[in-house]
């Protein structure tokens, strides 16, 4: 699994409050952190910072390769800043995070991640309503984005799809919908372009004690249907044990057994079923009832586990 | 050739409720209602009988309202200076229960006081022997100081009380505890919280066979396409068994519909608009007929001719067709 690690997204505020203070030591830090734990690549999620877009990008580029050689990703809507950033990059092949099947961004972005030869993000979206079933996805992905990029010559394998994970609260019957994309995805060019989900967008707006275990058992499922890539959070541990387990078909205890059984169940079409878990187990109890939920088999609400 | 229905199978089913004690059982009604308890998806004969038919409410209020159309103001007449007579004209008009709802202030402009609202709640309970649902102002604290005596004084004559919502259900919750109630849930229009809902009634220790939901739902031409496919999801995830999704339905058909243009304004209007009275009605029967093919178990109506019409409609529903 290629993980691109999240921690710096603007959604904190510890990195709102070290973007505010130019505080290089606090970046430099969370780059470090997420490398050792795992991240094989570092997301840079800074908003769309349309006034100093244009100075904060490189100034964070040198900053963080100071410390780290890993590729980075630029996750802004601003070109302008992303460009700017570019231009800085000494180390390894950045990736851009994103373009879209919106005309004037698939017009512009694939351009620039040309140029500077970048990796390229596309989220299978438009102009209008996310779309939702595997199929709308899947079609986004064949009929516009890799056009461009042929139209283009920009190499289909720099190419990293996103299908847009929704959040099991509020968007579960989408749930197995993204499941089914990442199967299919992975067929439909030759060479295939890459994969890539935001894991813990699945996770929004549920409370924080749950979102481990959400996430944990989503990406269970994803890797069952061949995920390879993700932006995630490298210091959930146990998100990363997940990982390991699967792609080590480590059955050495219960619980890997049972996130091994879910990760099968999915890569096999099959349905996981109530039997794959010891339900006197807390711990498996809770991991069946959200395969439930994330299959939307039972209707989410926050106190899920609890019912 | 006979023509072989594929039928599903379902595993779980809708938590049946009572509304309502008779003196055998401690209060005061003359009968109580019974709702929920299908197996079905609505009226799918061929896999199971309906076992309770959809109730219908009217609702009344304890002074005379100054925001509701002059049409419901005439029909209902001098009833509505009267929540005795009112309870009283709402059974003859064919209602199996009432709903009172409190209003926030009386006519003069006071806050409502909780004396005159369990004064209300008598005479309600004096004027008409159908069970009887009461829902504050819909202000949570001014709700709960409302109810809460309501409540008391209405002991052991199992009404509900209402709203819960998920920032204010606790006080609710428990005066329907100790007072032998029911409780009605309700969340905007969306599963994930209806269900949440559900699970924080029943943790704060009531059990399901007393507390009915309100899914929200929005009138006809508002948004009732939304409310109806919450209404089937919370249904089909009911009788998959999941026990937090279970409790009857309960809609607000006349507090959606007459505040739709098309009740609420008579004059200056297209003349392809028609009679306005026949407008309204039909809005609120319309709303009414659909939302219980969604699988409504209680309609709270405002007019009297639309509870007949709708009456009409569940009699035809509620039988089985003749297949040939």
């Amino acid at each position: 699994m290629y993980i691109i690690g999240e921690n710096i997204h603007i959604i904190s505020s510890k990195v709102k409050e070290a973007i505010k203070e130019k505080d290089a030591k606090f970046f430099q830090e969370i780059a470090v952190k997420q490398v050792e734990a795992g991240a094989q690549a570092l997301d840079l999620n800074l908003g769309p910072r349309k006034k100093d877009g244009e100075e904060l990008f490189p100034w964070l580029v040198g900053v963080v390769e100071e410390v780290v050689d890993v590729p980075l990703s630029f996750d802004t809507t601003n070109l302008a800043a992303i460009e700017a950033g570019l231009k800085k990059i000494t180390k390894a092949q950045p990736i851009i995070n994103s373009t879209s099947a919106d005309p004037e961004r698939l017009e512009k972005v694939p351009l620039v991640a040309k140029k500077y030869n970048t990796k390229l993000i596309a989220l299978t979206m438009g102009t209008g309503m996310i779309p939702v079933t595997a199929d709308e996805r899947v079609n986004i992905a064949v009929e516009q984005l890799i056009p461009r990029m042929l139209e283009i010559d920009f190499p289909v394998t720099d190419l990293i799809i996103d299908p847009l994970v929704l959040t099991v609260s509020g968007c579960q019957e989408y749930c197995p919908e993204l499941i089914e994309a990442i199967r299919t995805l992975q067929y439909v060019w030759d060479p295939s372009p890459h994969i890539s989900v935001g894991l813990s967008n699945v996770s929004n707006a549920v409370p924080n004690a749950n979102r481990p275990l959400i996430n944990q058992v989503y990406c269970a499922m994803l890797m069952g249907v061949g995920l390879k890539m993700m932006i995630a959070d490298p210091l959930d541990k146990e998100l990363m044990e997940v990982v390991r387990i699967i792609e080590e078909r480590d059955e050495s205890t219960a619980l890997s057994k049972a996130y091994l059984g879910i990760s099968d169940k999915i890569g096999e079409m099959e349905e996981v079923t109530t039997d794959q878990f010891d339900l006197d187990d807390p711990e498996q109890k809770a991991i069946w009832k959200t395969v439930q939920i994330l299959m939307n088999q039972v209707i989410y609400a926050d106190s899920y586990l609890e019912q | 050739m006979a023509l072989e229905l594929p039928k599903d199978k379902w595993s779980g089913s809708v938590q049946e409720v009572v509304i309502g004690a008779t003196a055998a059982d401690g209060g005061t009604r003359t009968a109580a209602v019974t709702v929920g308890g299908e197996t079905t998806m609505p009226f799918v004969h061929f896999e199971a009988e309906t076992p309770n038919r959809p109730v219908l409410a009217l609702e009344i209020k304890d002074f005379r309202p100054n925001d509701w159309s002059t049409l419901l103001l005439d029909v209902w007449g001098e009833a509505t200076n009267d929540p005795g007579a009112w309870a009283k004209a709402a059974e003859e008009a064919g209602a199996d229960l009432l709903l009172l709802s409190l209003s926030l202030t009386d006519p003069e402009g006071n806050p409502n006081t909780p004396e005159a609202a369990v004064k209300a709640a008598k005479a309600v309970l004096e004027g008409s022997g159908l069970p009887l649902m009461v829902y504050g102002p819909g202000q949570a604290e001014v709700d709960n100081e409302l109810l809460v005596p309501v409540a008391n004084a209405c002991q052991g004559e199992r009404i509900v009380l209402g709203i819960c919502e998920d920032k204010n259900y606790r006080t609710l919750v428990a005066t329907a505890m100790a007072n032998g109630h029911l409780v009605v849930g309700r969340a905007p229009m969306d599963v994930n919280l209806s269900k949440q809902l559900n699970i924080l009634i029943k943790d704060a220790g009531l059990p399901l066979d007393r507390v009915l939901m309100d899914p929200t739902t929005g009138a006809l031409g508002y948004g009732i396409e939304y409310g109806f496919s919450v209404m089937e999801r919370l249904r089909l995830a009911a009788l998959r068994g999941d026990a937090m999704t279970q409790s009857p339905m309960s809609v607000n058909v006349g507090f959606e519909t007459w505040k739709t243009k098309e009740s609420k304004v008579g004059d200056d209007v297209p003349e392809t608009w028609g009679d306005w009275e026949e407008r309204a009605i039909s809005w609120e029967t319309i709303t009414a007929i659909t939302l219980i093919e969604a699988g409504a178990d209680i309609v709270i109506l405002r007019h009297p001719e639309s509870l007949k019409r709708v009456r009409a409609a569940i009699d035809n529903l509620i039988t089985a067709p003749e297949l040939s």
